[in-house]
């Protein structure tokens, strides 16, 4: 993949999967909860490639989050990078000084960082002891993978489109047993999309259950692989074994994209 | 025995896998068993193998000549008086010569005859048009009290006869005439009339079959899935009255893709019985019925007029991969949710 291809589709992911899943945190953290309640305002990220911004911008209102593509021409705190590669580097966890403006914004400001920061979970390596934090680490990581597949395909990466392209509408589920932590991923002749919750309208072609947080843990911060989990007990996998491996080999490719 | 298609069937084989062969075996046991089973004839007592049970109790069967209208109110007659009459014909006799007959005198009274239908849908290929019974599942299914079976192969033949024993009521067997693949290798499988049975289980599309089509539609699905990598499941709706609604419904939110093959016309037969519980469950499901289109048949090899039908393997693959391109809901939307 040529480098700039490759920060293209990283960027697309942070934008698309990464940043999506800050709304887990003020839906399902006690700290962000409180931290957030009431607080109004919109950040935006963006980054130069070739000439050309691209980004994306939050806007929280009162616990209600929301993400977009579109620009906005005024946010009240921007992020601002001289590149793809420096702003993929920032969300990686590398040390890279954006260019911030809102400095008068800060109350949002502060608690941006903390979310940021508290965006580390999804990193293999970080291990959260209490409860809270290993719930939102598993919740957050499974919905931005999910959400990656689906923008891994969706920009084309070749073996992904080759993989879906060759596939009838099929949904493949995530879930942590007795928890509020369910996701999807359907594809269907090349196209793709993710989604949260159950998908009811039609049975799994794979379900990857784990039987609570704590065996997933192990799963997501690849301590074990796919087959030592299952062999373990870790990971159910329900459906076909082939195609379970397949979406491994592509979880474990975003892993490397983000890391 | 090797199920190669076309005319390359031994004799020995047809011996193993016709269905009307084996009904005539199995009623001869249960004569032996059961004092009160009487055979009833309108001279095909050869053709439908009834002969069999003839033989052994030549007492208790008797031919009414060609008068099949006659031999459903003889029926009804040997039932009010406390027999079990097995009465069987061309289906094609059944339930279009006698119907009236077997209606009123027999289905009315919900009386206790049992009809074997042998030579159904296209089976009698070469006999022609006149003799293709294409209607006689949506005609059947419509008369109150009856209950309708159509058995895969011979192993689901002999255990439809034994179990309509069991039943109640005025219940009909449609079998084929001979050559029936056989698909299954044992009778432990746990046949129930009006309980389908999953040959294959599967989450991309469903595939409902019955009669001679379940052997093509299990060998379509492992084509498919070792072709395509497509997972069917196939269904095998032996009892089409009463249906297995559950079966439809679990296929219908497992799948949300189903298919029905029938060696009948499409109208009123398994595909009409599936669609009506798929739209009275009010849930979305991409749905094909494949048979019989509204015509009359042509003369041909039965092989053939299946081919022709696109209820053999082949055009079952064809349907299959054509549903599949089907959307089953109204609109989508393919953007990330987050």
């Amino acid at each position: 993949m040529v480098e700039n291809e490759k920060d293209i589709l990283i960027s697309k992911i942070i934008l698309k999967a990464v940043l999506p899943v800050i709304k887990v945190l003020l839906e399902d953290h006690p700290t962000f909860q409180k931290r957030f309640k009431d607080i109004q305002g919109t950040v935006q990220f963006t980054a130069q490639n070739d000439g050309q911004v691209i980004g994306a911008h939050i806007k929280f209102d009162n616990l209600n989050f929301e993400i977009s593509s579109e620009l906005l021409e005024k946010p009240d705190i921007s992020f601002h990078f001289s590149s793809l590669k420096k702003m993929n580097d920032f969300f990686t966890g590398k040390l890279v000084l954006p260019k911030i403006k809102g400095f008068k914004n800060f109350s949002l400001l502060w608690r941006m960082f903390s979310v940021l920061l508290k965006l580390k979970l999804l990193m293999p390596d970080a291990k959260p002891k209490n409860p809270i934090d290993k719930k939102i680490k598993v919740k957050m990581t499974l919905y931005m993978v999910s959400t990656a597949l689906s923008q891994l395909n969706k920009s084309g990466d070749v073996d992904m489109v080759k993989w879906t392209s060759k596939q009838p509408e099929r949904i493949y589920q995530w879930s942590v047993d007795n928890e509020d932590i369910a996701c999807w991923l359907k594809i269907k002749a090349g196209q793709s999309k993710s989604g949260r919750g159950f998908y009811t309208l039609r049975k799994p072609f794979v379900h990857m259950r784990f039987p609570n947080i704590d065996s997933a843990i192990p799963v997501l911060t690849n301590s074990v692989d796919t087959v030592q989990a299952m062999a373990q007990g870790l990971l159910i996998t329900e459906g076909s074994p082939e195609y379970a491996a397949k979406l491994g080999d592509f979880m474990l490719k975003i892993a490397e994209l983000l890391t | 025995m090797s199920p190669v298609g076309g005319l390359t069937w031994t004799v020995y084989d047809a011996d193993k896998m016709t269905q009307a062969e084996t009904y005539g075996l199995v009623l001869s046991e249960l004569g032996k068993m059961n004092p009160k089973i009487v055979g009833l004839s309108a001279d095909l007592a050869k053709s439908t193998k009834i002969g069999k049970f003839g033989e052994k109790f030549p007492e208790r069967f008797f031919n009414l000549g060609i008068a099949e209208q006659n031999m459903f109110g003889v029926a009804a007659g040997l039932a009010k008086v406390g027999l079990l009459p097995f009465v069987s014909t061309f289906s094609v006799f059944a339930s279009m010569r006698a119907v009236e007959f077997l209606r009123t005198d027999v289905c009315y009274q919900n009386l206790n005859v049992k009809i074997i239908a042998t030579h159904g849908g296209t089976s009698f290929g070469s006999a022609g048009t006149t003799h293709h019974s294409i209607e006689d599942l949506s005609i059947i299914r419509a008369i109150p009290n009856i209950q309708l079976i159509v058995p895969a192969d011979a192993v689901e033949t002999a255990l439809a006869v034994q179990a309509c024993v069991e039943v109640e009521g005025p219940v009909y067997i449609r079998i084929g005439r001979s050559f029936e693949p056989r698909v299954y290798q044992t009778d432990q499988y746990g046949f129930q009339i009006g309980k389908a049975v999953e040959m294959k289980s599967g989450t991309d599309v469903t595939v409902i079959a019955c009669g001679a089509v379940v052997y093509h539609a299990v060998e379509a699905a492992n084509i498919l899935e070792r072709e395509d990598g497509i997972s069917v499941r196939v269904i095998n709706m032996h009892t089409i009255k009463p249906i297995d609604r559950e079966a439809i419904l679990k296929a219908l939110m497992e799948t949300r893709r189903i298919v029905t093959f029938e060696d009948h016309n499409v109208i009123g037969g398994l595909g009409s019985a599936v669609s009506e519980v798929i739209a009275e469950s009010g849930k979305a499901c991409a749905f094909t019925k494949v048979g019989i289109p509204d015509q009359f048949t042509p003369h041909g090899y039965p092989e053939d007029l299946m081919h022709y039908y696109k209820i053999d393997t082949d055009g079952i693959v064809e349907k299959v991969r054509e549903l599949l391109g089907k959307e089953f809901e109204k609109e989508e939307d393919w953007e990330d949710e987050y």
